[in-house]
């Protein structure tokens, strides 16, 4: 069975180690490609995961306490039967005990709602196997950020959550040209066999554009135009900070051979956690300054969804904290155009 | 307390200029004040509180007190201050918080959260809305967004010695304001409130207030958190909060929510209103953090009980029978919008401002940490939106409400998909007509709107007799 999650810090190791399938949807087919009708003030992206519930009858689908776009989501498909549907409590304290203790409750909590759903105990061999695989793979992912096109490694980012395999394009080449092996040895599909050609734009970063960091929240596969769309005004994305984008790959601490210990577990998946709805949010700052600095970043895409008040708030503090100009844009979905514009006139100032 | 008989009057509301007669009345039949009493005027005049202008209060003396209280709560903080006592400014949790503050000496809480009524009350005119704006909050977010300018030009609530925040299964605009307001320099102590769930089969529950439950590892984590807050209020106080200390204050603020249930029971229930809705939407507001005095609300509470139940011997109503009754979700960012439902017909019959878990009294036959997170945990907005529905649906039985309104807080995050759920548990067990509207701080300009989509509620729900 497949399980989609809404959120990339619910571990998916935790569900492949259960003998279940973690799926993130960011690149889920079905998952935030239609416009939709929203009263005012729902986050697109929470409806387009409220949907994937209604829609996926033979699947599960994690949502995540962070937002209350996501938790009252929840609300509305909560009660209908039967319930393949999980609230994830994702402490947003990080600093105390509390914290660590709530989410090793609700690991404890999942792995029962997939033993629920035909999944089974893990072992601790399994896991360690799982954890060495996603943390592999990661790796690879983290080592790719500094030479990837932006779309293309978007993708991969997005791949990786959504089945734990790596596809990445040779150097130099935006899409890969043999397929990859994924954990466990088996061989994966050619990205070009499945998804869509970047945008018809293989320009490789080149000298020239603008390095540009792209924060802020989701970015599923029907925004990812939004990355062509830097490329072609100049820019270039040398940091993806988005939700599911290289914030979200973080390394696992080996898991002692010996005891399966869900604190430990725990601990080591929690202080990987960077994001926005943290309090305080220092991390996420600690994590970008990072980057910004490394990279040489000149200025900075927020990216949210209408509706998002977590990172909005954050252009000022952003421009604040970095000294450096932060263009807001936000998913419409009704005109996507309007972007390009803005982003035109953004890298026109920096030039 | 005023109770002569030739300090009283038949019950109804007055205007601003009205009350200036009425004041010089009172004050005339030997008008007994508090400190901090007056004439409602002074603070149009002397701190621009315009909105009183367009407001319409009941004319009881234990009315006046009320107002006057809730009017002055700033110079009361000012004046703790002043006197060397610690100012804590809690956020967020709604009820919790002030409990443990108010049981040591020399602590005064509030919730700087209440300032998302200035821009209401001073029509505008403070400039908070625009300054938020400024800060890059702008009016995509609540008006609770005005708490951020006030905290930054200091010109209404000192700035407090520490700031409490609740945080975790909270709206995301107060979320993101607060951590705005850290990042302007104002250190804030963070606690998480886990969102609440039911028991999962195995795990032990826990009763908790308003007919809820919850598993023990939420309750457990709660009070972690508080006692981490208590070890905080202890450092400021120079005492510990210990377990007596914070028994003896869930029983003072027991105190205040006894008084309170049974003004809102007399007022709720009884055949025409004898208090109007603003008036009991402000007494509701004090169970919070006793706007800034524990004693001085219980003196408020029982004055404005004295005066429903007075009313209701005598068969006086300040609305009559005949309005349609109506349970009333989300508080108001203007608060004129209670008289105007009252103008149109309608009375408020039960109410759930969000914070119905400050209303429920505090166990007090438990450990009182133990109680006192039990009791945050029940807040309405901790836990699934569908709990509180059925909340507000044995609520809307016992006040026999007719039509139910669900107030859209503008840019309130949570507003967006509760009042759909709430709306549809609604219809689907009492049947009633229910409407969704959004009532900005200001909402002169959408009178006519207002106006006839509550005309409309209020006549299908007559039509429906």
């Amino acid at each position: 069975m497949e399980v989609f999650c809404t959120s990339p810090w619910v571990p998916p190791e935790w569900i492949k180690a259960h003998g279940l399938e973690p799926r993130g949807v960011w690149l889920a087919r079905d998952f935030a490609c239609e416009p939709l009708p929203l009263s005012a003030g729902v986050c697109a992206f929470a409806n387009a995961a409220v949907r994937l519930a209604e829609r996926q009858g033979q699947s599960a689908v994690i949502f995540t306490t962070h937002c209350d776009q996501l938790r009252r989501g929840f609300d509305t498909v909560a009660e209908a039967p039967p319930s393949r549907i999980f609230l994830f409590n994702l402490p947003v304290t990080w600093q105390t005990p509390v914290a660590e203790r709530i989410f090793r409750d609700e690991l404890r909590r999942l792995g029962q709602f997939l033993i629920g759903l035909g999944g089974h105990a893990p072992t601790t061999g399994e896991l360690v196997e799982i954890m060495a695989q996603y943390s592999e793979a990661r790796r690879r992912l983290l080592a790719a950020a500094s030479w990837c096109p932006a779309r293309a490694y978007a993708e991969a980012v997005a791949r990786f959550h959504l089945d734990g395999s790596v596809h990445l394009p040779e150097r130099g080449c935006p899409q890969p040209q043999r397929p990859r092996s994924v954990p466990g040895g088996e061989v994966c599909e050619r990205l070009a066999d499945t998804e869509p050609a970047a945008a018809g734009d293989s320009r490789a970063p080149g000298a020239g554009s603008v390095p540009l960091a792209l924060v802020g929240g989701p970015l599923p596969q029907s925004q990812m135009p939004l990355l062509d769309a830097i490329e072609k005004a100049g820019g270039r994305v040398v940091l993806n900070a988005t939700e599911a984008g290289e914030r979200s790959l973080w390394h696992a601490s080996p898991l002692d051979q010996g005891q399966l210990d869900l604190a430990l577990l725990a601990r080591g998946w929690l202080a990987n956690c960077v994001d926005v709805f943290q309090r305080p949010n220092t991390r996420l700052y600690d994590w970008l300054r990072e980057r910004l600095t490394a990279r040489s970043v000149r200025g900075i895409v927020l990216w949210h969804y209408v509706g998002c008040d977590l990172w909005r708030a954050e252009a000022q503090p952003l421009r604040t904290a970095f000294g450096l100009p932060v263009l807001l844009l936000d998913a419409d979905e009704t005109a996507p155009q309007r972007n390009a514009g803005r982003l035109e006139a953004f890298l026109e100032s920096l030039r | 307390m005023n109770a002569p008989a030739d300090m009283t009057a038949p019950p109804r509301k007055l205007t601003l200029d009205e009350w200036d007669a009425r004041y010089a009345q009172l004050a005339r039949a030997g008008l007994c004040e508090p400190d901090y009493g007056g004439p409602l005027r002074r603070h149009v005049l002397l701190e621009g509180d315009l909105r009183l202008r367009q407001l319409r209060f009941d004319n009881s003396a234990a009315a006046l007190r009320l107002w006057k209280f809730l009017l002055t709560e700033n110079q009361r903080l000012h004046a703790a201050r002043a006197r060397g006592e610690k100012i804590i400014g809690a956020m967020k949790d709604l009820g919790t918080v002030p409990v443990m503050a108010y049981s040591l000496p020399g602590l005064r809480a509030f919730y700087p959260d209440g300032a998302w009524w200035t821009p209401c009350l001073m029509e505008c005119s403070d400039g908070l809305l625009q300054q938020a704006e400024q800060l890059g909050i702008d009016a995509s977010f609540c008006p609770v967004r005005a708490m951020l300018a006030a905290f930054q030009n200091g010109e209404h609530f000192p700035r407090p010695d520490a700031l409490i925040c609740s945080t975790g299964a909270v709206c995301d605009d107060f979320s993101a304001i607060a951590q705005r307001l850290e990042k302007m320099g104002f250190p804030i102590i963070w606690w998480e409130m886990p969102r609440r769930r039911p028991p999962d089969p195995g795990e032990t529950a826990c009763a908790l207030p308003g007919d809820l439950s919850a598993p023990e590892v939420q309750v457990d984590c709660v009070r972690e958190e508080l006692e981490r807050i208590g070890q905080v209020l202890s450092g400021l106080a120079g005492q510990p909060l210990d377990t007596d200390t914070l028994a003896r204050g869930i029983h003072q603020a027991n105190q205040v929510r006894r008084l309170l249930a049974a003004l809102r029971r007399s007022v709720y229930t009884s055949p025409g209103a004898p208090l109007p809705a603003l008036e009991l939407l402000v007494a509701e507001m004090l169970a919070l953090h006793f706007c800034s005095d524990r004693e001085e609300t219980v003196g408020v509470l029982t004055d404005l009980l004295a005066e429903a139940e007075g009313r209701l011997r005598q068969g006086q109503f300040v609305v009559a029978p005949d309005a349609v009754r109506v349970f009333w979700v989300n508080p108001v960012a203007d608060l004129r919008a209670m008289n105007l439902l009252e103008d149109w017909g309608g009375r408020v019959c039960g109410s759930d401002y969000m914070f119905t878990h400050a209303l429920d009294l505090i166990p007090e036959d438990l450990p009182p940490l133990e109680a006192l997170a039990r009791t945050a945990l029940a807040d309405p907005m901790v836990g699934s939106t569908l709990e509180r529905a059925r909340r507000i649906v044995a609520d809307c039985r016992a006040g026999r409400a007719e039509a139910v309104v669900v107030s859209r807080i503008p840019g309130a995050s949570h507003c967006a998909r509760e009042g759909a759920i709430i709306r549809d548990v609604v219809r689907a067990e009492l049947g009633i007509p229910t409407i969704e509207l959004e009532v900005p701080p200001i909402s002169d300009a959408m009178l006519p709107t207002l106006a006839s989509r509550l005309q409309a509620l209020l006549e299908t729900a007559k039509a429906r007799r």
